[in-house]
């Protein structure tokens, strides 16, 4: 029988892939061995990052790993890829909201619309401004030129930052030729996994988002072709690359915050960064106007983030 | 069908159809597209156009144009025969002088712009039959000319590291900086050469006569300021971009806003300089360009069908080699593909090979960028194939055969093959300035 | 040679002449662009759209040239072998060779009229603050390329022409 060959493309460069997704896939093709193989490639190696959705759709790509706002996928629930602003706090809200509020559901149904499997979201680090200079009030943050997401991007703007995009492994070169002034693409782990934590000065402990989330697609042809129990595996795979994150990143967080020494903290006041939280409800109550689906996700936010409060600590602690 | 199978298929099918003589984008880009269909699977027939795709987010590309622009401005205005004035005058008097002068001369002219053209083109229009009139060796003044030209991609501005550095995901600030010593010291090393061959045979650079030495020394002072034109130049594109006020692609632009200002100011804009300098660089321009988007496809079909793969693991695992003997294979291996593949070519399918090994192995990129561009400017000028070689023949005066060029260039390659060696045993050359200025 | 390949020929390079020449001064568009880039940067709030205003500019700018480029003869062949021959031999190998090169530029084309199509379809934009559509941008290319073609059938001809003594 013929080896199953599957071309999987992340939005990582390979620093980072090495975390977030080498581990996992070295695992599957270990255990598949002859019946299955994926070849594992990195940020723009084969395709843009803008273009891997449709590489995935067409089949030139049997997989993806990225968040569905820098794939920049033709659906409903794009804008909550990544980091949507202030709908997470930890990296465990994730997974919960997916797995116990409903949010695997809408994914699978918006996916399929478009002849993708969404296969399995899971959590990354929180995101956090890396600059040149030092942010200690919002008013430091006006003209930034900073490399973002999306959807970050359009929320941060109206506090003055410049969003700009480029291909990832372009970063580091793109904040010493000028064209940048920081990073509000991760937390501090991946600024020194990386090397950002190299070319810029200073770490906002400030968040926007408590927890990047992120997800594995594949071509649903190539997905329906598979047997079952590479399918299982596959699923196998994928959570055990979640569980490696989760600790990962949430050690490393805290332990660069104590140790790193490429970085300066700073902080801006918790009754100034109360006007960001703000905005950000307002953003919601935006995109929810959008339309039906985003409106259903917006709600389980509130709900969920509702919940937790009621909850209390540990849960939320204010 | 087995890695190593498809490596060497699509290899040697470029290879022929380069042989064929068709433009080397259309026989880069139909062995990615034949590949891609045959042996992809689905959606192989969209690679070739996701290229162009990954081709437009390459933003440091856009420096290409405004390089090429400010290379034809400079050639084509001929603002640069004040500059050549001075060198003349004041190298007069020595043995070899001229040629000396030339190679200063070249410095400057490639702290002005990034290619090898332009320092080429001025070099064939305006030194070259002058130091043919004074006497000068033929064989040896055409030498000069390539060797000298050559620093253009080394000093900074330079457009093969901004391609390095994009492939490499390095620097360009750092990469530029890292030129910077190791062009000046191969300058140097011109220099060096031509004073010791035209000390023992004064008749290759014979000094110039007394009557042209007798110049008064206001007037020699006052040929000082021609120097001050590349100086500006370099200071309006450099002095912002090594501060962070602008990025590198404004700063090209800004490059070549100031030649074209400066030419317009020493009322050298005519009409036709105008009209060649846009045209050519048009045509320049998409030739970079069709080549690059034809060999990104390359490369990805190339990766994508684990070919990379396999030629990694060649060098790594199956020749069991040290890492400095693959260092030196590699080397070697560039100047062997530069004698069939095309430059630009070889830069866009060859480097992304290359760079991650380079790294693994535990090398600086920085540093080997430096000798990447080395072993470029030595691929540029050894035949058959080459830049260098092809503008001589295009510029140079009937009386200089195809065999004086050949010929021409072998002391220089001898000089350029030294500084490489310098640069691999002693790294600092290369990267004591760029630590220098981005230590943090 | 037929009338009507004389025509084409001659049409297709007026054609592509014209555009080319138009394309060939969208460098100054660039400068202008690159230079508002730094001047916004330096004295008011950095623009959202430079870079990628510039990066579409570039784009257009290559592949509306492309042709024209053609027909200035700059694009470099690997004359090892080549430039040895006779130009007869030269043409017959051309007029083979060139086939390889429209395929190239086929599958290219059809690439980009999948993408286009894509970009219609679902109204795709630039995963970026600015988020501008992509389709102008891509139409822009696939015309550009499909002119690219109609140039290389025209080299073709000529390549025939040569084989037959006539200047086309
Ligand atoms: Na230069
Ligand atoms: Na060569």
């Amino acid at each position: 029988q013929k080896t199953i060959k599957w071309r999987m493309q992340t939005y990582a460069g390979p620093a980072l892939a090495e975390h977030v997704v080498k581990p996992a896939i070295d695992s599957f093709n270990k255990i598949a061995g002859d019946r299955m193989q994926i070849e594992l490639y990195f940020a723009d190696q084969l395709v843009p990052t803008a273009e891997l959705f449709r590489a995935m759709q067409r089949g030139t790509i049997d997989a993806v790993q990225s968040d569905d706002d820098s794939m920049a996928s033709p659906t409903e629930v794009t804008v909550f890829g990544g980091y949507f602003p202030f709908a997470s706090r930890y990296s465990l809200d994730v997974p919960v909201l997916f797995n116990q509020y409903g949010l695997n559901e809408i994914w699978d149904a918006e996916y399929s619309k478009v002849g993708v499997k969404h296969l399995s979201a899971g959590a990354w680090d929180p995101c956090h401004f890396a600059t040149k200079e030092p942010i200690n009030s919002l008013e430091d943050l006006k003209g930034k030129r900073v490399f973002t997401f999306p959807t970050a991007g359009r929320f941060m703007a109206q506090f003055g930052v410049v969003p700009v995009t480029l291909p990832w492994e372009d970063i580091e070169v793109a904040v010493q030729t000028g064209e940048l002034d920081g990073i509000a693409w991760s937390g501090i782990t991946e600024d020194y996994t990386v090397g950002w934590a190299d070319v810029t000065d200073y770490f906002l402990t400030n968040n926007i988002s408590g927890a990047w989330a992120g997800s594995f697609f594949a071509n649903m042809d190539r997905w329906n072709e598979l047997p079952d129990d590479l399918k299982e595996l596959l699923k196998l795979t994928m959570d055990s690359s979640h569980y490696y994150r989760q600790w990962w990143y949430w050690g490393g967080e805290a332990s660069l915050r104590v140790n790193g020494t490429k970085m300066k903290l700073t902080t801006i006041p918790d009754a100034e960064w109360d006007q960001v939280e703000k905005a950000a409800v307002k953003f919601w109550d935006e995109i929810a106007a959008e339309s039906e689906t985003k409106k259903k996700v917006v709600d389980i936010f509130k709900k969920y983030n509702a919940d937790m409060q009621k909850a209390g600590r540990p849960y939320r602690y204010s | 069908m087995s890695y190593e199978l498809i490596a060497i298929l699509m290899f040697s099918a470029m290879m022929l159809m380069l042989m064929t003589g068709q433009r080397v984008f259309g026989a880069i880009g139909f062995v990615g597209a034949a590949a891609a269909m045959l042996l992809w699977g689905t959606g192989g027939s969209d690679i070739p156009f996701s290229a162009a795709m990954k081709l437009m987010k390459w933003y440091p590309l856009l420096t290409l144009p405004m390089f090429i622009f400010m290379g034809y401005v400079l050639s084509e205005s001929r603002i640069a025969d004040d500059l050549y004035r001075m060198f003349h005058v004041w190298m007069g008097p020595v043995r070899g002088g001229l040629a000396i002068g030339t190679i200063g001369l070249m410095v400057l002219i490639s702290a002005m712009n990034g290619l090898s053209v332009a320092g080429m083109a001025i070099g064939a229009t305006i030194a070259l039959p002058e130091l043919l009139r004074r006497g000068y060796d033929k064989t040896m003044v055409t030498g000069v000319i390539q060797a000298g030209s050559s620093l253009g991609i080394l000093v900074p501005p330079s457009v093969v590291l901004v391609l390095y550095a994009m492939i490499a995901r390095q620097p360009v600030g750092q990469l530029w900086l890292a030129g910077v010593v190791p062009g000046l010291m191969m300058a140097g090393l011109f220099v060096l050469y031509i004073a010791i061959r035209c000390h023992f045979q004064p008749r290759l650079g014979p000094v110039l006569p007394a009557e042209e030495r007798d110049i008064p020394l206001s007037e020699k002072l006052s040929l000082l300021r021609a120097g001050l034109l590349p100086l500006g130049i370099f200071a309006a594109m450099m002095v912002p971009f090594v501060n962070g006020w602008t990025s590198l692609v404004e700063s090209s632009a800004i490059g070549a806003m100031t030649a074209f200002l400066a030419a317009v100011l020493k009322r050298r804009m005519t009409r036709e300089v105008f009209e060649t300098s846009v045209r050519q660089t048009l045509a320049i321009s998409c030739m970079f360009m069709w080549i690059i988007l034809a060999a990104l496809g390359f490369g990805a079909v190339f990766d994508g069908l684990g070919a990379v793969r396999a030629i990694e693991d060649l060098f790594t695992e199956q020749l069991g080699l040290s890492p400095w003997m693959i260092l030196i294979l590699m080397q070697l291996s560039f100047i062997v593909m530069g004698t069939f593949l095309d430059d630009t070519a070889m830069l866009v399918i060859v480097a992304p090979l290359y760079v991650p090994l380079v790294q693994a192995l535990g090398f600086d990129l920085i540093w080997y960028g430096v000798l990447y561009t080395i072993t470029t400017q030595i691929a540029y000028m050894t035949p058959p194939f080459g830049y260098n070689l092809f503008l001589m023949r295009a510029m140079a005066p009937p009386s200089i055969s195809i065999h004086d060029i050949y010929r021409s260039i072998v002391p220089f390659v001898a000089v350029m093959v030294i500084a490489l060696a310098l640069v691999m045993a002693f790294p600092q050359i290369a990267l004591w300035l760029p630590h220098a200025v981005y230590s943090k | 040679m037929p009338r009507a390949i004389e025509l084409y020929v001659r049409y297709v390079e007026a054609v592509n002449r014209r555009v080319g020449r138009i394309a060939m001064y969208l460098i100054f568009v660039l400068v202008g662009i690159l230079l508002w880039s730094s001047i916004s940067k330096t004295f008011f709030l950095p623009s959202l759209w430079t870079l990628e205003m510039a990066q579409f500019m570039m784009v257009a700018y290559y592949i509306l040239g492309g042709p024209y480029s053609i027909q200035l003869d700059a694009n470099v062949r690997m004359d090892l072998v080549y430039g040895s021959w006779s130009p007869r031999t030269k043409a017959w190998v051309d007029a083979f060779s060139v086939l390889f090169l429209i395929y190239f530029l086929g599958v290219l084309l059809y690439g980009g009229l999948n993408s286009t199509i894509y970009s219609l379809e679902y109204g795709e934009r630039s995963p970026t603050a600015w988020r501008p559509y992509l389709w102008p941008i891509k139409i822009v290319m696939c015309v550009g390329i499909g002119l690219m073609i109609l140039q290389a059938v025209a080299e073709f001809f000529k390549d025939l022409g040569r084989i037959r003594g006539e200047q086309l």
